[in-house]
Formats: C-alpha cells, sequence, structure tokens
C-alpha cells in the first residue's frame, strides 16, 4: 500500500464522502421514526389483507418493527444508490477513470508497482464504504433515539451489521475495481458493475416479492446481507463466508490481470 | 553500461501471451491479426548523451517508451533501463528516472503545487530541482498556488517538465517536451537540458520538431512502421547528406558535373545550381578560378535527412 496515494485519494474524495455520509445519515434517521410514527397503522393495513403479503418482506425488511425499518433502510435502492457512488462509481473509475483521462500513466511513471497501486485504491474504496455504512448506522440509531424505540435496539448486533454491509457493498467495489483494472475505458468497466449490481438487486427483490422466484435469491450478493437477522440475533455465518470469498475472488482476479496488462497509450 | 539498451525488442499488440492477462485481449483481437508496433529494436543510449528518438505518428515512439517504462510488456527481445530489465525491474527503473509524457494529463482539481508535491511524494525522493526548474520555466508560487484546471495549455506543459525533473532523475524520458512552449520557454528548456548534460544526466528524447532534435541531440534513431532505419550521430547525419548551392557568376561556368560529390548540376543565365554531398572541399577546388559573384550554401537540415531516409524507406 502506498501512503501518499491513498492521502491523494482521500483527498480528491473527501467532499463527496461528506456529502454521501450525511445522506445517508438522514436517511438512516428516517426510518426508526417512520416506524415510531405510523408502524402500527402500516402493521394494521398489511393485517387487513388489503396489501399482498410479500409487500411486508420487500429485502427482508418491513416498517413494524425497529429492526425491521432499520433493515429497509440498508436494502432500499437510497441506500443502496448512495453508498454505491464508492461502491460503484468510484471503484469503477479508480483505475480505467485515471487511465481514460491519461493521469494513470503519470502516477505509474513513480516506483509505484501496479499491485500497490491496487490495493491502495482498494483500501481507500472499502474506507469510503466503512465510513459510509457507519454514517447510515448512525442515522438509524439516531432516529431510533429521536423516535423514543432505541430500547428495542441490541447495540451488541450493530458491529456485525456494519461488517456484513460493508463486505457486501466492498464485495460490490471490489467487482468494479476488478473491471477497472481489466478495461481502458470508464463505461465498460462502469457499464459490466451496474449491470451486475442491477441484475442482482432484481433477483433478490422479485425473489423476496413472488414466491416461486425465491431460488434465484441465493444469486443475488443482496441477499447475503440479512440485516432485520442479524438486528434480531440470528445471523448467518455462511453469508460473511460468501461475501468475503466474492470479494477475494475479485482480488485474486484484478492482482493477476492488472500486472500483466499492456497499458498502450491512451487514445 | 548504458542508460537504455534493447536488443531485437518487439511488440505486437493483439499478440496472444499468458493464460489470464490476455483473456480480454483474446476476445478483442479474436477477429483482427495482430498489429505489429515495433519490430526488432536495436539501440543503446550512452550514459550522459542526449538521444533524440525520431518518427512520425504511429512509428513506435511511444511503443518504445512505454516498454522502456514497463507500461507494455515486449512481445520478443528484451530492454535493460540503467542496467535493469524492464519487465524485472520496473519500479526500481522508475524510483529513478523522470517521464514527460506527450500531452501530459494532470489532476485538475488540484494546484500546481499539490501536484508536484504529490507527485514528488510518490518519487519517493526529495524535489532537490523544482525551485531551480520553477525558476527558469518563470512558474511563480502565485502560479502554482492556482488550480492545474485553469491553467493553459504552455503552463501545464512546464508543470509536466518540473515533475519530470524535479527529483533530478539520472534518466529523463521526454515525450514531446516543447509542446505548446513559446519561443523563449523552449529556449529555457534548451539551457535546462544543456545544464542536466553537463551534469552527467541522460536525456532519451523523442520530438516531431526536428531543428530542436537537431539543436540538442548528441544522436538520432529514427524509426518507421516500427522499424529502426537510422542511427547517428546528429553531426555525422548532417555531414552525410546533401546541401543545395546557388552560384551566381560572371564568365564561363564552371565545370561541376565531374566533381566528386557533386550531383544535379543546372545551369541557368549567370548562375548554376547544384547538390553536394560530404565534404565541400571538392566543390571549392572546382570554382577556384570561377568569377563567383555570390554564393550561397544551404546549411543541412535534419528534416531532410530525415525526408530523405523515409524517401528511401519508401521506394524500398
Amino acid at each position: 500500500m502506498n501512503g501518499a496515494l491513498l492521502r491523494h485519494t482521500w483527498r480528491l474524495q473527501r467532499t463527496k464522502l461528506a456529502i454521501v455520509s450525511i445522506a445517508l445519515t438522514v436517511w438512516g434517521f428516517l426510518l426508526p421514526v417512520i416506524y415510531a410514527r405510523f408502524g402500527s397503522q402500516f402493521s394494521a393495513l398489511m393485517q387487513s389483507g388489503m396489501l399482498p403479503k410479500q409487500f411486508a418482506r420487500f429485502g427482508g425488511g418491513d416498517v413494524f418493527s425497529l429492526a425491521g425499518s432499520m433493515a429497509l433502510g440498508f436494502i432500499h435502492p437510497i441506500a443502496i444508490i448512495l453508498t454505491s457512488v464508492f461502491a460503484v462509481g468510484f471503484s469503477a473509475s479508480a483505475v480505467a477513470g485515471e487511465r481514460q483521462r491519461g493521469t494513470l500513466e503519470v502516477a505509474l511513471a513513480r516506483p509505484i508497482s501496479r499491485r500497490v497501486l491496487y490495493v491502495s485504491l482498494l483500501a481507500a474504496s472499502f474506507g469510503f464504504i466503512a465510513i459510509s455504512i457507519a454514517a447510515l448506522l448512525a442515522g438509524s440509531v439516531g432516529g431510533a433515539t429521536f423516535a423514543g424505540v432505541v430500547k428495542e435496539l441490541a447495540f451488541r448486533n450493530l458491529p456485525l451489521l456494519w461488517l456484513n454491509s460493508v463486505l457486501l457493498f466492498g464485495a460490490f467495489a471490489a467487482i468494479a475495481l476488478a473491471a477497472s483494472v481489466s478495461f481502458d475505458r470508464l463505461t465498460p468497466a462502469l457499464g459490466l458493475t451496474l449491470g451486475i449490481v442491477i441484475a442482482m438487486y432484481v433477483l433478490e427483490v422479485v425473489g423476496s416479492l413472488w414466491p416461486a422466484a425465491e431460488v434465484l435469491q441465493p444469486y443475488s450478493l443482496f441477499h447475503y446481507l440479512k440485516a432485520k437477522a442479524i438486528l434480531t440475533g440470528s445471523a448467518a455465518p455462511f453469508d460473511v463466508v460468501v461475501l468475503s470469498s466474492v470479494i477475494l475472488m475479485a482480488i485474486l482476479w484484478a492482482l493477476v490481470v492488472f500486472p500483466r496488462r499492456d497499458l498502450a497509450a491512451p487514445s | 553500461m548504458h542508460a537504455i539498451e534493447t536488443v531485437g525488442l518487439t511488440k505486437y499488440y493483439g499478440h496472444r501471451s499468458g493464460l489470464v492477462a490476455s483473456v480480454l485481449e483474446r476476445l478483442r483481437a479474436s477477429t483482427s491479426p495482430p498489429i505489429r508496433a515495433l519490430e526488432s529494436l536495436d539501440i543503446a543510449v550512452r550514459e550522459g548523451e542526449i538521444f533524440g528518438f525520431l518518427g512520425p505518428n504511429g512509428s513506435g515512439k511511444s511503443t518504445t517508451i512505454r516498454l522502456l517504462l514497463g507500461f507494455l510488456h515486449p512481445t520478443a527481445g528484451r530492454g535493460r533501463v540503467l542496467g535493469l530489465d524492464t519487465v524485472r525491474d520496473s519500479v526500481t527503473i522508475r524510483r529513478r528516472l523522470g517521464y514527460l509524457p506527450s500531452g501530459i494529463a494532470l489532476y485538475d482539481t488540484l494546484t500546481g503545487e499539490q501536484l508536484l508535491d504529490y507527485l514528488g511524494e510518490l518519487s519517493g525522493r526529495p524535489a532537490s530541482r523544482r525551485a531551480e526548474l520553477c525558476q527558469r520555466l518563470e512558474l511563480s508560487s502565485r502560479t502554482l498556488k492556482r488550480l492545474v484546471r485553469d491553467y493553459s495549455r504552455g503552463m501545464r506543459q512546464k508543470v509536466g517538465i518540473v515533475q519530470a525533473l524535479q527529483h533530478d532523475p539520472e534518466l529523463a524520458i521526454l515525450d514531446e517536451p516543447t509542446e505548446g512552449l513559446d519561443p523563449l520557454m523552449q529556449r529555457a528548456f534548451y539551457e535546462i537540458l544543456d545544464t542536466l548534460k553537463a551534469e552527467g544526466r541522460t536525456i532519451f528524447f523523442s520530438s516531431h520538431v526536428l531543428s530542436e532534435v537537431e539543436r540538442v541531440c548528441d544522436r538520432v534513431a529514427i524509426v518507421r512502421e516500427g522499424r529502426l532505419v537510422a542511427l547517428e550521430e546528429t553531426v555525422a547525419l548532417l555531414a552525410r547528406r546533401k546541401r543545395n548551392i546557388l552560384m551566381r557568376f560572371t564568365g564561363a561556368p564552371p565545370r561541376l558535373e565531374t566533381v566528386s560529390g557533386i550531383t544535379n548540376v543546372e545551369h541557368g543565365d549567370g548562375y548554376v545550381t547544384c547538390s553536394v554531398e560530404g565534404s565541400v572541399r571538392p566543390f571549392l577546388a572546382a570554382i577556384a578560378d570561377a568569377a563567383v559573384v555570390d554564393l550561397t550554401i544551404e546549411p543541412a537540415r535534419l528534416e531532410e535527412a530525415f525526408l530523405e531516409f523515409y524517401d528511401a524507406a519508401e521506394t524500398t
């Protein structure tokens, strides 16, 4: 890992990181408040049979419990889009974007191996994701406190929720970086990663809303973040293993491919 | 030891080597044959010289530079920089050299100073020459406090030169270094090169501007379609090439057709034109008795030598 590169990356991303973190904190704050104010009404609505039961299982979250509302916050498109600013956007452009702009060769003309460059960018990406998820969690805790339902929260489960979420978005970041080191231009790297994220999200959502499609859910990485189960103390260690394996495979791909690639002059 | 040495250095784009590394390349290249970017290049750059590397767009100049920096992997042959292998010891090599890419791209959101600090830090060596370079290229501290995005083309090029040389590298690889510089700054840059050369630094210099190569380079290599077509001392190259002569006289014209090294003799009313190759002494001896009114011998230009090589290569 290269300290100068890491510091430079953080300096360039700090404003974006601040904006994303604030937005996630606000988002995380809202859901426990919604649960506290409208949870019982939503519950009554569901029990009346007016809405299909599957709506109560969207992404493993709901608004009838604090754990469910926090889980909904993690799997909701708003949280995914915000976290993907770094997990997908930053990671996919970290190498391919710099290469397209021509700035990569200025950095690589220095005594930095491609592997060190990659590891530094990976560390930066995981750092951004870790802070973003921490902001989301902090917002949720703040919202629960504000709404007076914080007693329902088991604080001891929060570190695992944070870790599992970091691993989920870290897996997307590792895939994005693997794509980034494999292409000369940003568009294919970003397109490929976005395609994977969207396809997996669709599999997870379709699987959660349509019982016949449940079989598709294991093919989605989103399936391996069960936020409500973690918050209620029934986490599955296998989820962490699956996400870690995906991260390791993506890292292995990048570490093998990137140093062996030709970096022709940017066009 | 040579500062740069290549033996049979060859690069084909789309060539399949290795299993995993070329998977994507294979997919892209599956429908097209490999592109021969560089074919068996043999050059040796001496320590302490300024070496010009010439060729038109697409001739293999940038490919050669990228092979030397380890950005590309050779298809065949090998390259050594400062005695180190360009593939195995790429990181060590880059610790000891400075590189200015053609049309350098810089981080627009940094100030000039932040950019030089960052790149200096990445180099891992103190920026011992920065103050001197900035002073010579008229980059004031006030200018360096501005964002790079606000710089003109020339300012960016000056910053590019400073970042390549600020850590006092043993070898500098400069690709089109005077692009965008005004004549005054070009002169300042040539003076910087003179200083570096006097201190024993080696400069590998790629340029389209043949007059500047002629001015600064000790030796030049000319590449065409990935092949080396000439490698010679600049002075020798110029001495060998034909120069055009225009002579005005009164009385009988001198007999030049049989003089050694004289060709293309054409007579007019009171004047004669011809070309001389090599030494001018036989020509001067031949016109010793002529009533010469005016004599013009055009200086030899690298540009003509360059074009001659290309014309010769076209016809073969």
